[in-house]
């Protein structure tokens, strides 16, 4: 009964401040949002494992529900400033993801999650492509495309349409305390299939000029510009975790302030040298994690008992921006047609890939509801699109963000779901791991 | 003293330090690293007097000088300067304990000599602005009113421990002395946006019923919590949303902060050890950042000179005053020379009311109370220095 009426307390106390209050200027609101979203979407969250669904589920849909696009609690110029800590958090959850990557541990399984992460993805691209194709007409992009155009369209939709979020992957396995082989198998694939897919977009993107007539044969400035973003991201994200390894070594003081200074250098890195903080931020945790691994270790258990607060707030924050008014203009059944033929290609391609790279054929089954979430990676690429090409890009970026909003409300129960199924829910706390899945 | 009675001075230990393994020594490195370990290094400490430091510090890397901080940064901080000015107001809060005589005491004692400071302060600022005729964007009577409870709020921090038997007393009334003034900051700001008296009251109850209700959510919650993890989220959530509702509707976060810290001390529970532990690990870096944004935000005008000279002057008169009497309530025990001597330091509080003032009147007039203010701080820092070291030497 006390958590009913404290959350009671605090919608009520947030209500009435955005009825007395005029905000003054725009960033005033934010303080607002934050105290109102962390008490009560952490309320929601235990609300919702309480009924056996992820926490993240719950902060998702109360942001969802407190939003500018349904009970505006949260206004859309607050929404906004909640959205201004996402790169903070993005870099502490990469960062986090970076420190759960032992390459020691790993090296045994790397070929068959290689194996796996293949073929799983190229099950899934060809399917979406051709079903992209066929239901080209019916899509609200640009219908009237023909020939190579119809196929290099369809082709730039099912690249976007099939990358993942590492985001949500590692905030599900933080907030399970999951450990195990299905943890590890799908942080990898996630991870290593997002590389390719931004790879592959930069190339299907040449295409789609080629095809329009918007580039001349032989301009790969974008590619040039991706490979920057790539190469450059991992190399700086890895020179600041070797600088944060020896730090940890050797000076081991005020850690909490050092490691909140080097994700804000991370995530401002991406403003400053057009670099991915994700993946500077992955890059950044798998150097310390594999040069000091027992400080790793434990900063790893103590960042992940500590940084609730930053998922609290990010997935608010996602929650708030899921336009779930475009569904109307954006022909809902079509998402939902795309989303269960998503689902059902993934599920075949993990089945393919994990018998084709020798997997346990129980963790190959269990894969694909680990690899549903769609966010940010899958948002920034459409962004691309929107900005290069407005007149179709906007709305297939229409069409993207209602297709992410059904994946990110789906994923985390799904993944929840797979994790629990595999019995690697709070094994970080149990401190063993499971048996690994014979190989 | 029980060190749940000591609100402003001691930070804890990170706790990321505490959980890692210990770093190693590295014998060629070592003089380099050592600074690299102590706490103080990074701002993290208590430091005597802070002010001294970080807002020269703040100052060179603002937009007047070297441009670290620019404008849109500081818009960003004022956020993080609403957090902190109401984790602050908790502290001041929790440190209030009216359920023994004798803390009723040291709160009447207290107030008095806030009351006379901040009297002494408002009067002689109503009187110079009104015979120099200075252009104001508010009131003179708001303007006065918050140049008063900046003044009034004292720090005997910077006094040591071990020194003589009034400084205990001196301490626990510097603690103390900022509650009456914090009520009558809420009205000022309160006429700030309704220049009516009755709507000015109205607004700072609606504050005060606001820190109320945190306090009790907070109090539902912190020990209703799974485990430190989400006590940490609701706690944070708890200082975030008083400073943050405060500051939407245009009020003090400090005076929101110092409701919801009363009601968690008086409440049943360990609502207010829960929140005393936790917020002790990010005490001293938000003083520092406080201090960090006030020392950015400084604009040197004549306004800011004008007012800058007789705040000093009438500050330190108020609190040689106001220590005679506070030394009235507790009789015998201190002369009210070494009470007043001892409550000079300014600490924070003052500069954070100025800086919320800012943030809700961001003319002219309130850049220029912000740099008397935090210009006075500095100064009565030093002064305090000064006297402290004549106090000791005789």
């Amino acid at each position: 009964m006390r958590r009913p009426l404290a959350f009671a307390i605090v919608v009520g106390v947030a209500y009435a401040a955005r009825t007395l209050g005029d905000g003054g200027s725009p960033l005033r609101g934010t303080g607002l949002a934050l105290g109102f979203a962390l008490i009560a979407a952490a309320l929601a969250g235990t609300f919702f494992e309480r009924v056996g669904l992820p926490r993240l589920s719950g902060y998702l849909v109360f942001g969802l529900a407190c939003g500018p696009y349904l009970g505006d609690i949260i206004s859309r110029s607050m929404a906004r400033q909640l959205q201004l800590a996402n790169g903070l958090a993005i870099a502490l959850i990469a960062f986090v993801a970076g420190l759960e990557l032992n390459l020691a541990r790993l090296r045994p399984r790397l070929r068959a999650i290689a194996g796996l992460s293949f073929v799983t993805l190229g099950f899934l691209y060809a399917g979406l492509l051709v079903t992209c194709w066929a239901l080209w007409p019916w899509l609200p992009i640009a219908p009237e495309a023909t020939g190579a155009a119809r196929v290099a369209l369809a082709a730039l939709l099912a690249t976007v349409a099939a990358s993942f979020s590492p985001t949500v992957t590692i905030a599900v396995i933080a907030e399970s305390r999951a450990r195990g082989p299905l943890s590890e198998l799908v942080l990898a694939v996630v991870v290593l299939a997002d590389l390719v897919l931004i790879f592959l977009f930069t190339l299907v993107m040449q295409a789609v000029r080629w095809v329009l007539g918007e580039a001349p044969a032989g301009d790969v400035s974008l590619l040039a510009r991706l490979t920057w973003e790539i190469l450059g991201s991992l190399a700086f994200g890895a020179a600041l975790g070797a600088v944060f390894a020896v730090y940890l070594r050797y000076v081991g003081r005020e850690i909490t302030v050092v490691l909140l200074g080097l994700c804000a250098v991370l995530s401002a890195a991406g403003g400053w040298l057009h670099f991915e903080p994700l993946l500077a931020a992955l890059a950044a945790g798998l150097v310390v994690e594999n040069v000091a691994p027992p400080r790793g270790d434990a900063l790893k258990e103590a960042v992940e008992r500590g940084g609730l607060p930053v998922l609290v707030v990010f997935f608010v924050a996602a929650g708030t921006s899921l336009q779930i008014d475009a569904l109307g203009v954006t022909g809902g059944a079509v998402c939902l047609l795309l989303a269960l033929a998503r689902a059902a290609l993934l599920r075949e391609g993990t089945r393919l890939g994990a018998r084709r790279a020798g997997l346990d054929p129980a963790l190959g089954a269990l894969a694909w509801m680990g690899l549903v979430s769609q966010a940010g990676v899958t948002l920034g690429l459409t962004v691309l699109v929107a900005v290069e090409f407005p007149e179709w890009g906007e709305p297939l970026q229409a069409l993207v963000v209602v297709l992410s909003a059904l994946h990110v409300l789906a994923g985390p129960i799904l993944f929840r779901m797979a994790l629990s199924r595999a019995g690697e829910v709070g094994q970080m706390d149990a401190g063993e791991r499971p048996s690994a899945a014979p190989a | 003293m029980s060190r749940a009675d000591e609100p402003y001075r001691e930070a804890g230990v990170d706790a990321l330090d505490a959980q890692l393994p210990a770093a190693e020594t590295l014998p060629r490195l070592a003089g380099l690293v050592r600074p690299l370990r102590t706490r103080a290094a990074l701002g993290l400490d208590a430091a005597p007097a802070p002010a001294l430091l970080f807002v020269p510090v703040g100052f060179l890397l603002g937009p007047r000088a070297l441009g670290a901080l620019s404008e849109d940064a500081l818009a960003f901080l004022d956020v993080v300067v609403s957090v902190g000015l109401a984790a602050l107001g908790i502290f001041i809060g929790l440190a209030l304990d009216l359920r023994h005589g004798g803390g009723r005491r040291l709160l009447a004692a207290a107030s008095a000599e806030a009351l006379v400071t901040l009297g002494v302060v408002a009067g002689a600022m109503l009187f110079l602005i009104g015979r120099w005729q200075m252009p104001l964007d508010v009131s003179p009577v708001v303007a006065a009113l918050v140049l008063g409870v900046c003044a009034a709020a004292s720090s005997a921090s910077a006094a040591r421990r071990d020194s003589d038997p009034v400084q205990p007393l001196a301490t626990r009334i510097a603690d103390l002395d900022d509650v009456l003034p914090l009520v009558l900051g809420a009205y000022a700001l309160g006429l700030l946006r309704i220049p009516d008296p009755a709507g000015a009251a109205w607004l700072a109850a609606a504050t005060a019923a606001a820190g109320l209700a945190v306090g009790m959510a907070g109090w539902l919650l912190f020990e209703e919590a799974s485990g430190p993890a989400e006590r940490g989220v609701f706690v944070l959530g708890a200082v975030a949303l008083l400073g943050g509702s405060a500051a939407y509707v245009g009020q003090s976060a400090l005076f929101a902060g110092m409701v919801a810290g009363l009601a968690w001390k008086v409440s049943p529970g360990r609502a207010d050890r829960i929140i005393r532990g936790d917020l002790r690990r990010i005490q001293h870096p938000l003083v520092v950042l406080l201090l960090l944004v006030a020392g950015a935000s400084l604009a040197p005008s004549r306004a800011a000179l004008w007012l800058f000279a007789p705040l000093v002057l009438f500050r330190l008169a108020g609190k040689l005053l106001g220590g005679w009497a506070a030394s009235r309530v507790f009789p015998g025990r201190a002369t009210p020379a070494d009470l007043g001597a001892y409550l000079i330091p300014p600490g924070v509080i003052g500069i954070g009311f100025a800086l919320a003032f800012n943030q809700f009147d961001p003319s002219p007039t309130g850049a220029a109370i912000l740099t008397a203010t935090t210009l006075a701080s500095l100064a009565g820092e030093l002064l305090a220095v000064v006297s402290l070291a004549e106090l000791r030497r005789s």
